[in-house]
């Protein structure tokens, strides 16, 4: 079977400084993959040339392939209109339109072949707090408001795959596994996810296959229930969790 | 002097200088980009409604549809040129370029047209209204009422449609909108030509009032200028608030100051209200 997303040879230098070397991972359907790794580790560098988009300017070679298609000569805006949905780091919305405004901003394809469709009350459901939103301005939604409007619009955009760059960011301790669990509920209808997470306690609940990036490698990967007790994992992220199971 | 006369000349000058910023306060405030051409491009855009009328024996309105499809196609061709600039939001850069680009049509427009003063004429601008002792033409009803009816067309369609959106998202975040399956360029390319377009209509209206010459373009930039700042940057409503301010100012200057330093005037006023309101008339 074809992954849904796959990246191969992935490689990324800003300005002649190698970010990101020779990084392979795939994507299948209905999974739910989490990526880790130190700050400056190439995460972020990993999943924007993924989307083929950057605030900077990389340079950037390998291929991208969604659901077996290669993608990797299209522009930012043209992966998202095949379904390959980025939400970024940082600043997600706009913080000047309204939360309805910027859901607006969305068109649902045409032909929905190979696409997850989740319509506005889908996305209501799935975020309650976003209906008493709806007029409210982006700039003015707390970050995990945020998050769900971010997490909302790509929703609705019909993504064949959903890659999210530190949900998590900014949040209440108990709302990440909160939202991570809501995203959780998605993947188990079928949506694929690539999820970088800085929470590797909170990644290890919800994801089904872990790899870690150090240094724009990937040093390490495998199922969550090896992944837990890999010695690099547990030494650099877990520390206490791995005492309190012990 | 007659006091609702200047009232009268100051609404015909103030939605002149409302109708010509149109444009620009969309470029400038909607999508955060400038062009030092405007003016140019309005001088242009008189000649080629005045060549199309006098040369090619267009009547009034094709000739403003001619102008409008001219600009267009420049605004295009000027935006093609500039795409890496208008997407880095490189502003310094951008202000410099389009200087230019003014000078290469004001220079353009002298060799084409000539260096003589013209007249663009429209039947309305040779119907005076009677209306008592106040003097006003037709050609000045009709600009008064194109402006209040294209600054509404344009709220409306900015606030109150998924384009509007599209366009002010673009405006805050041009990366972040790719993500959201925005071709950022094909929206800066729009609006630029819709830029082009609303100077070559506001020229086709405005520029019947008085002899046309290919070395205007610089006094209209300035003008414009000074109704897009005073407006508070980018707001539709404050800048037709400001087109009207200041041409009621420089009425009422010229009638009893002195005409001769209206322009000057005009800048410190600008100055003024720059330091007791920094944001402009805009309440945002």
């Amino acid at each position: 079977m074809t992954a849904a997303l796959a990246c191969s040879h992935l490689t990324v230098s800003y300005d002649g400084n190698v970010a990101l070397n020779g990084v392979s991972l795939s994507v299948g359907s209905g999974q739910m993959i989490g990526l880790v790794g130190a700050n400056g580790a190439g995460k972020s560098t990993l999943v924007n040339a993924v989307a083929g988009w950057s605030r900077g300017r990389p340079a950037v070679s390998g291929s991208v392939t969604l659901d077996g298609a290669d993608i990797s000569a299209l522009a930012a805006h043209a992966r998202a209109q095949h379904g390959l949905l980025l939400v970024p780091e940082g600043k997600n919305i706009f913080a000047e339109l309204t939360v309805d405004e910027n859901l607006g901003l969305v068109r649902a394809p045409r032909d929905v072949a190979g696409r997850h469709v989740f319509s506005i009350a889908d996305v209501f459901n799935l975020f309650p707090r976003l209906t008493e939103r709806r007029t409210y301005k982006g700039g003015s939604l707390s970050g995990g408001e945020r998050q769900m409007l971010a997490v909302g619009r790509a929703l609705l955009a019909a993504p064949r795959v959903l890659i999210l760059d530190e949900p998590s960011a900014g949040l209440a301790p108990r709302l990440i596994l909160d939202l991570l669990e809501r995203i959780r509920s998605l993947v188990d209808r079928g949506l694929p996810v690539l999820l970088v997470e800085q929470n590797v306690k909170a990644a290890l609940k919800v994801v089904d296959h872990l790899y870690l990036l150090e240094r724009g490698r990937i040093i390490a990967g495998g199922p969550t229930t090896v992944m837990k007790s890999d010695a690099r994992i547990v030494e650099a992220y877990l520390g206490t969790l791995a005492v309190d199971r012990a | 002097m007659n006091l609702s006369q200047q009232i009268v000349n100051g609404l015909v000058l103030g939605s002149g200088y409302a109708c010509i910023a149109l444009g620009w306060t969309i470029l400038l405030g909607v999508a955060r980009l400038v062009n030092f051409a405007h003016g140019q491009l309005y001088m242009l855009s008189a000649f080629v409604t005045w060549y199309a009328m006098t040369r090619a024996g267009a009547p009034y309105w094709a000739a403003i549809v001619i102008a409008i499809v001219v600009l267009s196609l420049l605004g295009a061709l000027m935006q093609l040129a500039m795409t890496r600039l208008v997407i880095e939001q490189n502003l310094t850069s951008l202000m410099i370029v389009t200087l230019g680009l003014g000078y290469v049509i004001q220079g353009g427009g002298a060799l084409i047209f000539g260096g003589n003063p013209q007249t663009l004429s429209s039947v309305l601008a040779r119907t005076k209204v009677d209306a008592g002792a106040l003097w006003f033409t037709w050609q000045d009803v009709l600009v008064l009422a194109m402006t209040f009816v294209l600054y509404a067309a344009v709220w409306l369609f900015v606030n109150r449609t998924r384009f509007g959106s599209v366009i002010r998202a673009v405006a805050e975040d041009p990366r972040l909108a790719q993500l959201f399956g925005i071709n950022a360029k094909l929206v800066y390319l729009g609006v630029f030509v819709f830029e082009c377009a609303a100077v070559a209509l506001a020229a086709a209206l405005v520029a019947p009032r008085a002899p046309i010459l290919t070395s205007m373009g610089f006094n209209e930039v300035i003008m414009t200028f000074v109704v897009v700042v005073l407006g508070g940057i980018g707001s539709i409503g404050g800048a037709l608030l400001a087109g009207l301010g200041l041409g009621m100012f420089i009425a009422f200057f010229g009638a009893f100051v002195a005409p001769a330093y209206t322009t000057a005037a005009a800048f410190g006023m600008l100055l003024l209200l720059l330091v007791v309101r920094p944001v402009g008339l805009a309440t945002k």
